[in-house]
């Protein structure tokens, strides 16, 4: 039962970093930076709680109003640029975040041990769940209680006036700036929602695994984030989630009886599945098929198809 | 500081650009694909240390000059190249850039996992040329692979620029990349010129992977992610589809890099190589050759 629960706690995690893709995605921006948002996060709540003994919801808002800021400050001269360079830019972030905690060393000696990130060995020893006496059950609903919001939230932005200009930023830039859309500070707020998501998972991911180093932070995490959305498709929220059911349960976990072939076949899949569904596997044809199955809510459901295409 | 650190220092610096060789000829590849396709290939770099592995192949079962096994990485380079714009590009549509982002990802992944795969995971050792020979200038020793290496990537270079530039091949590409309509109009087909400039790529990526397995000695599937960083790095600071400028960048890298290891050590090396390249964006975006269309 505690690898289900477990695995439940990863999906949920990942949807947090995928949510924080999409939401940059949505105005049409690559950014490989939510995995240096992601470490920004785990690391500021990570030592909030352990070396300032906080308690974990207000760590965690830190963390992401932390992860938040930084995101606002980096979009302003990442998003000078677009395209491959925002690509290159992004990726240069993260790693330099990474490889910043890698050189990272602050340690407070508690008692016998000393506590705190220490450099390459990363960051032992967050115990909040297991000091609390919270249970994995306890764990994997809090987790889910918090992407569950941050779902919501989105689903919420995404119908109001704020989702119709990130789209159409998205869809065609200049015709958004010839219609008074301030281009830039529609993407550095889509950049600083994404890095408060991001910060939020980030500092999740830390207290539920416990140790974090920088490694985790890496280039494959950063992928892994945007592929999500872009697998999922781009037409609503729950297109990430599915990706990343698709990934971390069907991929990574329920193939592991495959052993080696396993890793083998993830990059195939990922192929396979750009070449049939290049607009992702929750794309707009799918939601319209859907909502024709499940004709409830007809005049909601009608102005939203109308809205994505 | 006295003068024998200064002498190392100068040593330090002078591998590094004769290294930065391997980092151009990667640049060089992402810029060709991007002013052709006007997208971003991630998976270049880990096709590229495939293409060095897949000519190790040939050194298993009879015993070849080492030259032998350059050239067969360029053959390998090339036929994957084709393979990566079948899977990847061809059968995508045009107007969705992030999907073929996302091809390339997942291409990269699966290169690695064949990598390791067939490898067990392991470091292979690559032959090197001219790896005895150390030419002394002064006070400065110049190594002889290195040397190859960088004259290997030279004479590449300025194929590919002859090529470019002064045949039709070259000719149509360089159409492909400022108007695909009216290159189409003119009769070029998009889906030949394409796949052929990516069996260029190719070819230049695998005489790239070779370079690096020979200039470092071995080859491990862990270096096609930092590879590609630096290669992707060194075409935004050149400018994006600039060949002159991923060369000098590309050399500018390497030299760089390896001013900042002899400083603050190797762990924190990227570190500054990074920060090199906010500098470019914040202060030239454009990168150092930017064409004057733009910088998308």
């Amino acid at each position: 039962m505690d690898f289900y629960l477990g695995m439940i706690q990863i999906i949920g995690v990942h949807t947090l970093l995928g949510l924080s893709a999409y939401c940059v995605l949505l105005t049409g921006q690559v950014s490989m930076a939510q995995a240096g948002f992601f470490a920004i996060g785990a690391y500021v709540a990570g030592m909030l709680t352990v070396l300032a003994q906080w308690a974990l919801i207000p760590a965690l808002g830190v963390a992401g109003l932390m992860a938040g800021a930084v995101a606002c400050a980096i979009g302003f001269p990442a998003l000078r640029v677009k395209g491959l360079m925002l690509v290159v830019a992004t990726v240069a972030f993260g790693e330099a975040v990474r490889l910043f905690f890698f050189n990272f060393d602050y340690q407070v000696a508690r008692g016998e041990i000393k506590m705190g990130p220490h450099g390459g060995e990363g960051f032992r020893q967050i115990r909040y769940f297991p000091e609390h006496g919270w249970s994995t059950l306890d764990v994997a609903l809090f987790v889910w209680t918090v992407v569950v919001l941050v779902m919501a939230g989105l689903w919420w932005m995404d119908r109001s006036r704020a989702g119709a200009v990130l789209r159409a930023v998205g869809e065609d830039e200049l015709a958004a700036q010839s219609a008074g859309i301030n281009i830039t500070a529609v993407k550095v707020s889509a950049m600083t929602v994404g890095g408060v998501i991001a910060g939020l998972g980030g500092g999740t991911f830390a207290h539920y695994t416990t140790h974090i180093e920088h490694i985790q932070f890496g280039v494959v995490l950063a992928t892994f984030a945007i592929a999500y959305p872009i697998l999922g498709g781009l037409s609503n929220v729950f297109g990430t989630l599915l990706a990343v059911i698709f990934i971390q349960g069907f991929l990574v976990e329920g193939l592991r009886f495959l052993g080696d072939w396993r890793n083998l076949l993830f990059g195939g899949l990922i192929l396979l599945a750009m070449n049939l569904r290049p607009r992702g596997l929750l794309d707009a044809k799918a939601v319209a098929a859907l909502r024709r199955l499940f004709p409830g809510g007809k005049e909601r459901s009608g102005a939203q198809a109308h809205g994505a295409q | 500081m006295d003068l024998l650190d200064l002498i190392d220092l100068v040593q330090s610096i002078a591998d590094g650009i004769l290294f930065g060789a391997t980092y151009a000829m990667l640049g060089i590849g992402f810029t060709l694909i991007f002013g052709v396709m006007h997208k971003i290939n991630l998976s270049y770099a880990a096709a590229s240390v495939g293409a060095a592995y897949a000519s190790l192949l040939l050194m298993t079962g009879v015993s070849v000059p080492a030259p032998v096994v350059f050239v067969f990485a360029a053959l390998c380079g090339g036929a994957i190249g084709l393979v990566v714009y079948v899977v990847c590009f061809r059968f995508i549509p045009r107007a969705n850039p992030l999907a073929t982002l996302m091809s390339t990802v997942g291409l990269l992944l699966l290169i690695d996992e064949v990598i390791v795969h067939a490898t067990d995971g392991g470091a292979k050792s690559y032959p090197a040329l001219f790896s005895d020979v150390i030419i002394a200038a002064g006070a400065f020793n110049l190594r002889g692979d290195l040397m190859f290496v960088f004259a290997l990537g030279c004479v590449s270079m300025v194929v590919l620029l002859l090529l470019l530039y002064r045949t039709r091949l070259g000719l149509a590409t360089r159409a492909m990349s400022q108007q695909p309509l009216a290159a189409q109009l003119c009769g070029i087909s998009v889906d030949r010129t394409n796949a052929l400039t990516f069996v260029i790529t190719g070819v230049v990526g695998g005489m790239a992977g070779a370079m690096i397995g020979a200039a470092i000695g071995v080859l491990s599937p862990l270096l096609s992610l930092p590879l590609t960083v630096k290669g992707l790095i060194v075409t935004v600071i050149g400018g994006l589809g600039s060949i002159p400028g991923a060369i000098i960048a590309g050399l500018l890298v390497g030299g760089f890099e390896n001013f900042f290891q002899f400083f603050r050590g190797v762990s924190e090396r990227d570190l500054y190589v990074m920060l090199l390249l906010f500098v470019f964006l914040v202060f030239r975006p454009g990168g150092l050759f930017a064409p004057a269309a733009g910088r998308d």
